[in-house]
């Protein structure tokens, strides 16, 4: 029941001092609440970070294994290249040596390079001009020559000469020679 | 924080304005428990009553200090009808408060500001009203026949007529006016031939004694045998009224009398001004008048045993006087108002 004329002075537990106190200790735990909660974020952008680079690392792995395999399947190929230019250029020297061999008198109309055989299609005015001029220099060259004519109807004849190599006997011309 | 004031006890400071200077009353309370009680009176409002408060105040944040209006310009109003109560007095200047829906007590505001202005280096928390104090003083009281109580202070009476707990007329009443009231009463006196018609009308008359103009009765059949009113059968049936319980209890109440400080000369004043405002009572229109048997006096000064006296010879009423020490008083509202 109210008696009194006025009411009474709003009376609060918390004096200045503890107010002062409060917000100290307020102001304290925020900033270690601030400090936790920006260690938190960064604690986690550095996981998200560590995750990141570990995933770009494994990329950046797979890649060098692909580049790895690349550069092997590269060099192997280079060096294919390099034996297949060697080939070629031993073939060309073959093919420039082996028209070098023909002489002026015999026409060639068709030549089949083989892996160890030589056949060569031509015209030659006479077999002589053929075994003198041509035959003899592929008998040194081919360790089996066998030849066959047929008139061409001018009076000269066509020619299939059809030279082969032996290899086992090339292996060892090349093992004397080495061994030389 | 409410929750904070279970943690801290209550400091009421009860201060009582009297011809000495100040009675400051301490009273610490734990969970509605007194836990200790300090008292000191002081002549003025200077530092060493400030830090006796404040030595006590500081304990706790939860404080209240507690003074009792001590203006003469207040009252109360048998309404609590807002247009009502300028029928009684303006109340337009005036702060006031409805007890219990029934009855009306009210002060100036300029009074108010006067003491908020006065305790400003104490701080107020509570300014009560004398008839606040007298209704719950009384409360146990109040209910019954129409009864004057009193609360009597060094300089001031406060006057309440209650029945049934409805207040029927109060005034406030300053022993300074005790001259002016004087002449009034002269005045009155004059015109005591109307009064005691008026009463024949509308007041039972049957055991009362007190008149004294007996050429105005001698006029009137049924009082014509005046002698009786003095026998025993009148007496007794004076007797009946009384109120046994508090009969009881003045037994205990009187050496408290005997050791009056109260002048009998002051008391006379007070019985004077009194007997006038009862007259007041009795005659104007505006009031429910009915006769009044018993009076109740909250002693706050020690009043002597010739009030006792005045008022029985007198007036012809029962008188029960007790002591109330206003501090208590004071707290008692105080706990009543904050519920502790």
């Amino acid at each position: 029941m109210i008696y009194s004329y006025i009411r009474p002075r709003k009376k609060s537990a918390v004096t200045p001092e503890v107010k002062l106190l409060f917000t100290f200790f307020g102001i304290t735990l925020l900033m270690l609440f601030i400090t936790y909660a920006f260690l938190l974020y960064k604690d986690y952008n550095f996981v998200n970070d560590l995750n990141l680079i570990a995933q770009k690392n494994a990329v950046v792995n797979q890649n060098l294994s692909e580049m790895k395999s690349q550069i092997e399947f590269i060099e192997k190929e280079n060096v294919l290249a390099q034996k297949i230019q060697t080939k070629n250029s031993v073939l060309k020297d073959s093919i420039t040596n082996l028209f070098d061999l023909v002489p002026q008198s015999i026409t060639l109309s068709q030549a089949q390079l083989q892996k160890n055989a030589l056949i060569l299609h031509g015209l030659t005015p006479n077999k002589d001009v053929y075994s003198f001029m041509l035959q003899a220099p592929l008998r040194s060259i081919f360790h089996k020559t066998y030849s066959s004519f047929y008139p061409a109807g001018d009076g000269w004849l066509r020619f299939v000469s059809t030279n082969y190599t032996d290899e086992e006997a090339t292996i060892k011309e090349e093992v004397i020679e080495n061994e030389n | 924080m409410k929750f904070l004031e279970a943690f801290y006890s209550k400091v009421f400071v009860n201060i009582v304005a009297n011809k000495e200077g100040l009675d400051v009353s301490v009273e610490v309370y734990a969970k509605k428990v007194q836990v200790s009680g300090y008292e000191k009176s002081f002549s003025e409002i200077d530092e060493s009553m400030l830090d006796f408060i404040e030595s006590y105040t500081s304990e706790s944040p939860y404080y209240y200090i507690s003074v009792l209006d001590s203006s003469s310009t207040q009252g109360a109003i048998p309404t609590c009808l807002k247009n009502r109560l300028s029928y009684y007095q303006d109340v337009s200047d005036c702060e006031y408060k409805c007890h219990d829906s029934k009855w009306t007590y009210y002060t100036s505001k300029t009074n108010l500001y006067d003491m908020e202005k006065k305790y400003k280096r104490v701080g107020i928390d509570f300014i009560f009203s004398p008839f606040s104090v007298l209704a719950h003083f009384f409360k146990d009281k109040l209910e019954g026949q129409t009864s004057l109580y009193l609360l009597i202070e060094d300089y001031y009476i406060s006057v309440g007529v209650f029945a049934d707990m409805q207040l029927l007329y109060a005034e406030h009443l300053n022993i300074s006016d005790y001259r002016e009231n004087e002449e009034l009463y002269i005045v009155n006196d004059e015109q005591d031939d109307g009064l005691e018609l008026e009463l024949d009308d509308s007041i039972d008359l049957e055991g009362i004694n007190a008149i004294d103009d007996m050429d105005s009765l001698d006029s009137l059949d049924d009082f014509g045998d005046i002698e009786d009113l003095d026998s025993l059968e009148d007496i007794d049936e004076f007797s009946d009224t009384q109120d046994i319980e508090e009969e009881f209890n003045q037994e205990q109440e009187e050496e408290l009398v005997m050791n009056a400080h109260s002048s009998s000369s002051d008391d006379y004043k007070r019985f004077f001004l009194i007997q006038n405002s009862i007259n007041a009572f009795y005659k104007d229109d505006k009031y429910e008048s009915e006769f009044i048997d018993n009076v109740y006096v909250a002693d706050a000064v020690g009043v002597s045993l010739d009030m006792k006296r005045y008022f029985e010879e007198e007036m012809f009423m029962n008188v029960y006087i007790r002591r109330i020490v206003l501090g208590d008083a004071l707290l008692e509202l105080a706990k009543e108002e904050l519920s502790v």
